[in-house]
């Protein structure tokens, strides 16, 4: 895109600058404003919790070091990976067929006045069902020893944001896009097509986004229900079982990492998928 | 303008972690907190923190409170029940009780961390862990386990079987399907998996307590092939009383400690002698099985308590070598040991535990137990 320069920032380049053009430059300055602030709290914060560990004498099955923690990932960090891959396959399955099922059941519900009417409260209902109450239910109901029931627990708890989301932006049609459609006549999954749908993209994404790390979460907390001991979830309360607490956080921390992977890539799906966000002013 | 509000995050960002550490700092520092027995009516208060659910595990304990053995001693014994998620160790380092009852890899464990803990006596001198199959699955040795699924309860409960594998030439990690067992034995009987852990004096008896679909009546022992980790050779020590290390150097939490076991061996020694009184108790206080399972666990109990030819709760030095040399060489699926070293510093003492026998066994109490007999107890449906 080309960039128009006002001619008040070329006389005066410290000046502060409209929206558009500060945003088009992605100077060095603009990385640092950026990152900075987040990674030197992120760094004070792990240097006043490690000097407080060392220093205050708390005791490492309270509270291990920070330094205590990156040995144990380093060192398990083999099976950090293999574990976080088995539980990032059950979060993406899940994250996908919740997703699917509510994208379908959004287009339902907005194109039925009555579906609409009851759908909402039936998801929020669906939405309230505990982890807890749900796993242990689904381990019985399908075999504990394959990942269906862990599945199962990521597209339920996934289902409530990308349908609420997704029904909204369904629900938001421009009038003037109606009238348009209207006058050509168009029949109603030709306006779907070309116009809800589309218009409620963005709405879809971020349902997804908001979703991505309760995905991860989900599939890792239902793995402290039974099941197959492959995931991120069955080391962590092993080594808190232990007493390895540092462990058990190096292994959590590894569940932070992957949750921060799905959400970035929901983040770049959106970006990919509504170009026209990203390049007006959002 | 950006500067400021940068300097305003940062400052926000440094108040609020080191608000956290303080916070986190107040709650249980390495430096002990004294609970210091509190007195009420003459009696000494002292809490103790069990490992589970109240049940005739813990019958001996239960038992000394309802009749008396522990307000004989000038004790008022507090029972804190355990759980899925309590860790007895750390609840005892933290002062929030005076003794814990933990198996002692776990308890080993804990030490290796920074867990202030002595163990002071030996309750069960056997293990009571089972790994059972369905007969016809033919798993009548730890090899035949290769390419099955095998169930455990994690939380630090699996390492014999894990012991028991390695013995036998297969590494957990690849040679079995290891799955996350609940607390019970659905996933056996249902057929999802193939072995389970079971303690001789629960699970498996929920196992007896359930129907055979096939006959309409209650499994039969004949109907199961059970791994005993004693006769494999790869039994660790399990229930064991647990005392705060730092304490142990004040006299009077050492009178305390072997008034509280004097109280404690008494009450399993009755339990050994009324096994029904027993499980009566253990009813009234709630257990979440039944009476039947609860005698049936009495009965399992006592078997791993009695006879004790030195004196119930004394600690076999040999049995504790085996169990920290397992605890120090067995690997889980991910090559990680209970121990990484050999505990340090006093992880044992019968210092205390022999005082109490001496005292027993001067007032005539039998605290050997030499002419036990375990009982035959009938199971029924359900464990009611």
């Amino acid at each position: 895109m080309t960039v128009t320069v006002d001619p008040a920032v070329a006389a005066d380049p410290t000046a502060p600058v409209g929206g558009r053009a500060r945003r088009s430059r992605r100077t060095a300055k603009g990385l640092i404003e950026a990152l900075g602030p987040p990674i030197v709290v992120a760094a004070a914060g792990i240097t006043a919790w490690e000097l407080t560990v060392t220093l205050g004498r708390v005791a490492p099955y309270v509270l291990p070091a920070p330094s205590a923690i990156a040995e144990q990932f380093r060192l398990s960090f083999g099976t950090i990976v293999t574990t976080g891959t088995a539980s990032g396959t059950n979060a993406l399955a899940g994250l996908v067929l919740g997703t699917v099922v509510a994208l379908l059941a959004a287009m339902a519900a907005s194109r039925f006045r009555f579906l609409g009417e009851v759908s909402v409260p039936v998801a929020a209902a669906l939405n309230a069902l505990p982890i807890i109450a749900l796993a242990p239910i689904l381990n019985n109901m399908f075999s504990a020893t394959s990942n269906i029931p862990r599945r199962l627990v990521v597209a339920i708890v996934v289902f409530f944001p990308v349908f609420i989301t997704t029904l909204r932006g369904l629900r938001e049609v421009d009038p003037v896009h109606r009238d348009l459609m209207d006058s050509y006549a168009a029949g109603g999954w030709t306006f779907s097509r070309l116009v809800r749908l589309p218009g409620a993209l963005p709405f879809v994404f971020t349902g997804i986004r908001q979703a991505s790390s309760l995905a991860v979460i989900a599939a890792v907390v239902s793995e402290y229900f039974g099941g197959l001991q492959d995931g991120l979830g069955s080391r962590i309360t092993s080594a808190a079982a232990n007493t390895a607490y540092p462990r058990a956080w190096a292994f959590v921390a590894g569940a932070c990492v992957l949750g921060l992977l799905f959400y970035l890539i929901a983040l770049v799906l959106e970006r990919l998928a509504t170009p026209w966000r990203s390049r007006g002013s959002s | 303008m950006s500067k400021t509000i940068f300097g305003r995050r940062r400052a926000a960002g440094l108040l609020m972690s080191t608000v956290l550490a303080v916070a986190l700092a107040g709650c249980g520092t390495a430096d002990e907190q004294t609970a210091g027995p509190t007195s009420s009516g003459g009696l000494t208060t002292v809490k103790l923190q069990l490992q589970w659910f109240v049940q005739a595990q813990f019958a001996g304990f239960l038992a000394a409170a309802d009749q008396g053995f522990y307000a004989e001693q000038g004790l008022d014994v507090q029972i804190l029940e355990g759980g899925v998620d309590i860790v007895p160790q750390t609840v005892l380092a933290q002062g929030q009780a005076d003794y814990a009852v933990a198996w002692v890899p776990k308890a080993l464990a804990s030490r290796e961390q920074g867990v202030g803990i002595t163990e002071v006596a030996q309750i069960f001198q056997r293990s009571g862990t089972y790994q059972v199959s369905f007969a016809n699955k033919n798993i009548t040795s730890p090899a035949d386990l290769r390419g099955k699924k095998v169930g455990n309860w994690g939380f630090g409960n699996e390492f014999e079987l894990f012991a028991a594998m390695t013995k036998a030439g297969l590494d957990p990690g690849k040679d079995v399907t290891l799955v996350q067992q609940q607390f019970d034995m659905q996933a056996l009987l249902t057929g999802d998996i193939d072995a389970a852990q079971a303690m001789s004096y629960n699970e498996y008896a929920q196992l007896l307590e359930a129907k055979d679909p096939a006959t309409g009546e209650l499994y039969k022992p004949e109907a199961f092939a059970v791994l005993d980790w004693n006769t494999v050779g790869t039994a660790m020590l399990q229930d064991a009383v647990w005392a705060n290390t730092e304490r142990l150097s004040d006299p009077a939490y050492q009178e305390t400690t072997v008034k509280f076991l004097a109280g404690t061996l008494k009450g399993w020694a009755f339990c050994r002698d009324n096994p029904e009184k027993c499980r009566d108790i253990v009813v009234a206080k709630g257990s979440k099985l039944g009476a039947s399972h609860q005698l049936w666990q009495m009965n399992e109990v006592n078997k791993l308590i009695w006879p004790s030819p030195n004196g119930a709760g004394l600690l076999d030095e040999a049995a504790w070598n085996a169990t920290v040399d397992l605890s120090m060489t067995t690997k889980n699926q991910d090559g990680q040991t209970v121990l990484t070293k050999k505990p340090e510093g006093t992880a044992y003492t019968n210092e205390y535990v022999q005082k109490a026998i001496d005292q027993l066994t001067a007032a005539g109490t039998d605290v050997v137990g030499s002419g036990f007999t375990p009982a035959t107890v009938t199971l029924t449906e359900g464990g009611a």
